[in-house]
């Protein structure tokens, strides 16, 4: 059995007693298809007691053990040592809490905001069956209208997307990728009734709009789920049922009528149809920044010369989206 | 900081989140918190996979609740309540349903409907699944339907003990794991639901890191009986470096079991169910085949194979998507191109608080899921049964509780109980003490393992009482050297040690006390079935001295009378 000694670098944080957060080194012999959690809990049993981690299952499926291994979020127990080994090898292990969420001790966080996002967003499907009638009778789900959620039903809240996703990173009231996977889930649940009422709970202030499709989430699934798959999806819906009131909507709308109209961005007017004339005005300081130091839109665009080929894609596309439109009305009916 | 509700769960797993829903919906005026040591969602609900039973018929047209409920009786080799039984599986399809209409993501067949899958031990198939997935979708609908009822949650806080006032109820001491402080739930009824206590056998067991019983002590020593703490069930199918549990849906969709002569040994022990007998023929099957010398070596131990390739890459990937994952994370192979190496593994426990249709004897005081024992898996739990119970006993414990609240008085937790508690944890970081975590555990986890595991005699198992009295006693030395207060696993660590030794004591004794064989409790000094002697329920009590005291209870028969048991 292949067999090395491997550096471990530990963030460790104590409120009670460290005034900072500071890094605990440690050497380990480790076999081949050892996992960090191993590791960790090695650690915790022979060298220091102290450690503080969670870790419940240690199969992948609780998402209790997710932590940052050389700076990415992932669950203890399925990455394996071998796997993360850096340089030629010698290189130091950091193993670090999640980012996005308050440390509670060491590698421990407190994930209480992310189960509070996932309270004011409605994630549970509101069954169509009445109360009184619950367990009656199965309601009936089609295998191609279950495998449109089927992967997003792998979630286990592990927070690992949470933690890398790059909105999160400037703004903690950003809804979170997870809780807008979860949107998702049960939007496209044939036997939830208030995927309305939903979407605008996820399209408010800091929500559906604001990610920037930095696909940092999909990367770094411990199950992967393609959320931005979700998220996008999400999005369609809401030009779908017409909710286009929010800047994230009419920024959306911009692009997507230059696009059609000349093949390029008109990024001069760009702040104007999105924000609309006040919320432009708090933006004068940064276009005469930009201005100073030449990085101004051209004022006017010239229409690419194959638009054709790109309205013919908007034509395709547009038949697209009448048929699904027509399948979540069918829908609808339905319920 | 204390608090006062109708109704205090203790666990958020399935049969957690179930009875609070219940207790919700049942009355909405009642006042309801779940107190759990995890997050809900990271319970150990979420690792069963294969699936839930119940009689739909949606595959088998001639299934029925009887037919269910025989399976069940038999698979207990005899020792369920059949009241009991009955219950189960007359409510099996209710609650399936309901969850689906709940919005739990069952697989389904070409018509829509839940589709059902061959599990061990029965006659029809009759289990319901979301592909091997089937726990983790169970408790993420059911945490999802709580958040939705605004169910209070008390997460991670440590359950310390079970107070009553002379038969009635009066709620828990817990501690809040973030900062120490001791806190009383006062509560009208209090439902334990804090799962099993199969993590004693350590490295030999599928389980959870938590799951250590940590209800069944605090019953222990609150003076309410364990039931039927001899029978543990093996899984036959654990990985062989971790443990870790193969579904036996593996089985169930037609994986072979192999021997290093390639031969599928279950033909010599069951040659009608072959792979899919009941979960302790198999696992005492294998263990057969590893004693004989049948079995292939490792640096990890001796192992068999389970042999999926002959489904197809594309089966595998469908129906069996989390287990090919864990093969290759765990073991480093796929099982789409290579059998998986397997040994049976400690998994289950039939056994725990003694708890007719829910209730314990203290008036108030329920119990359910694997903590307790209703009894309707006997000596023997069907695969698919444990999912099953605690949807339907959660339900049913949320419901009584609810309805009971509002005529029964508040009993508050005493002022002195707390006061208990706060002393015990204190006296641990004396410097007097010596005795370290690690070492105790190890020895529980060996000495489980080899004089309580899948063959047991009566050496192995007086010598196996006579190791876990010293530990015990060892134990009372025990040092916390971690004096913090800021989530202090150090801590949670020795309390849980403290209850699975408790805990490991019964079993033991228990196992010493029952001359036979019946399900999964196998004796080689008494190897068949003693309906003369033993047709009856162990049970176990803590006496002031800290010794247990046995008894014996009645079985409940019904409809099946005794028959010898074969497959």
């Amino acid at each position: 059995m292949e067999r090395r000694e491997v550096s471990f670098r530990i963030y460790r944080y104590n409120p009670q007693v460290d005034r900072h957060p500071f890094y605990d080194n440690f050497k380990v012999a480790v076999e081949k298809g050892i996992t960090i959690l191993r590791v960790l809990n090695h650690i915790k049993e022979h060298l220091e007691p102290r450690l503080t981690f969670r870790a419940f299952c240690q199969a992948g499926i609780c998402g209790s053990c997710a932590v940052r291994v050389n700076g990415i979020s992932r669950l203890a127990c399925t990455t394996q040592v071998w796997d993360v080994l850096t340089g030629s090898g010698d290189d130091p292990i950091l193993v670090e809490p999640l980012n996005n969420l308050e440390v509670i001790r060491d590698l421990l966080v407190d994930v209480d905001p992310l189960m509070e996002k996932l309270k004011q967003n409605s994630s549970w499907v509101a069954p169509a069956i009445p109360e009184q009638q619950m367990g009656c009778k199965e309601h009936i789900v089609s295998e191609t209208e279950l495998e449109v959620i089927d992967s997003a039903t792998d979630c286990i809240l592990c927070g690992s997307c949470y933690s890398e996703c790059s909105m999160m990173g400037v703004n903690r009231r950003y809804i979170s990728p997870p809780v807008l996977l979860k949107a998702f889930r049960m939007n496209n649940d044939t036997r939830d009734t208030i995927g309305a009422e939903r979407l605008q709970q996820v399209t408010a202030d800091h929500g559906l709009w604001d990610c920037t499709h930095c696909y940092r989430c999909v990367e770094h699934c411990t199950k992967k789920i393609a959320i931005m798959e979700g998220i996008h999806r999400l999005r369609e819906e809401a030009l779908e049922r017409r909710m286009t009131k929010s800047e994230g909507a009419r920024h959306a709308q911009a692009f997507f009528d230059d696009i059609h109209d000349s093949g390029r961005l008109k990024e001069v007017t760009l702040p104007l149809r999105t924000k609309g004339v006040a919320g432009s005005l708090g933006m004068i300081p940064l276009a005469m920044k930009m201005g100073l130091k030449g990085r101004t839109p051209p004022l006017f665009m010239k229409k690419i010369p194959d638009i054709k080929h790109v309205r013919e894609l908007y034509r395709k596309l547009e038949i697209r989206a009448v048929v699904k439109r027509h399948a979540v009305r069918q829908t609808e009916r339905l319920q | 900081m204390d608090h006062s509700f109708d109704i205090v769960i203790v666990g958020a797993g399935g049969g957690g989140l179930f009875a609070a829903l219940e207790a919700i919906r049942t009355n909405p005026l009642a006042t309801v918190a779940v107190v759990s040591k995890v997050y809900p969602t990271r319970s150990h609900t979420s690792a069963a996979q294969g699936g839930v039973n119940a009689a739909l018929a949606n595959k088998d047209k001639d299934d029925s609740v009887e037919l269910h409920v025989f399976d069940t009786v038999k698979g207990s080799d005899y020792l369920a309540d059949q009241d009991a039984v009955d219950y189960l599986c007359g409510q099996a399809p209710l609650v399936v349903r309901e969850l689906e209409n709940l919005g739990a993501p069952f697989s389904r067949f070409a018509d829509g409907t839940i589709a059902q899958r061959p599990f061990g031990g029965t006659v029809k198939d009759r289990c319901c699944y979301c592909a091997d997935k089937t726990g983790h979708t169970i408790l993420h609908t059911l945490f999802e339907q709580c958040l939705r009822q605004g169910v209070k949650f008390f997460n991670e806080f440590f359950l310390l003990s079970l107070e009553h006032d002379d038969g009635q109820c009066q709620g828990v001491v817990a501690m809040n794991m973030r900062n120490s402080s001791i806190e009383a739930f006062s509560a009208k009824s209090v439902i334990l639901a804090t799962g099993g206590h199969a993590k004693m056998y350590w490295n030999r067991s599928s389980n959870a890191a938590g799951n250590t019983g940590d209800g069944q002590a605090a019953a222990l020593r609150a003076g309410i009986a364990l039931k039927d703490m001899e029978f543990i069930q093996f899984h036959p199918t654990g990985l062989r470096k971790s443990g870790l549990l193969v579904t036996e849906g593996a089985r169930g969709e037609g994986g072979y079991l192999l021997n290093r002569h390639g031969q599928r040994f279950m033909s010599r022990y069951a040659p009608q169910k072959m792979e899919l007998g009941p979960r302790d023929l198999v696992a005492r099957s294998m263990e057969t085949e590893i004693l004989e010398g049948n079995a292939f070596t490792s640096d990890a131990g001796s192992y068999l194979e389970l042999d999926l390739r002959h489904l197809g890459a594309e089966a595998i990937k469908k129906k069996l998507p989390q287990i090919r994952e864990l093969c290759m994370h765990f073991e480093g192979i796929d099982p789409i191109e290579e059998p998986i190496p397997v040994r049976p593994t400690a998994h289950y426990s039939m056994g725990g608080i003694d708890a007719g249709m829910a209730q314990t004897a203290v008036r108030g005081i329920y119990a359910i899921g694997e903590c307790a024992c209703v009894s309707v898996h006997g000596a023997n739990r069907l695969g698919g049964n444990s999912l099953l119970d605690i949807l339907v006993f959660g339900k049913r414990a949320g419901q009584e509780a609810a309805l009971e609240a509002p005529q029964r008085k508040a009993r508050p937790v005493s002022p002195a109980a707390v006061r208990k508690a706060a002393d015990e944890i204190k006296s641990y970081a004396s410097h007097e003490r010596y005795e370290r975590y690690g070492t105790i555990r190890e020895e529980m986890g060996r000495t489980m393992a080899d004089k309580a595991g899948i063959y047991r005699t009566e050496a192995k198992l007086r010598s196996g009482v006579e190791e876990i009295k010293t530990l015990r006693e060892r134990f009372r030395h025990i040092r916390l050297f971690d004096t913090g207060t800021v989530y202090n696993t150090n801590l949670f660590q020795i309390l849980e040690l403290k209850n699975m030794l408790d805990l490991a004591l019964c079993v033991t004794a228990t196992a010493l006390e029952r001359q036979e064989s019946r399900g999964s409790h196998y004796r080689n000094d008494f190897p068949v079935r003693d309906d003369q002697s033993w047709h009856k329920h162990s049970l176990c009590t803590l006496q002031e001295n800290g010794d247990i005291r046995l008894g014996t209870g009645p079985v409940t028969m019904g409809k099946y009378s005794l028959e010898a048991r074969s497959y």
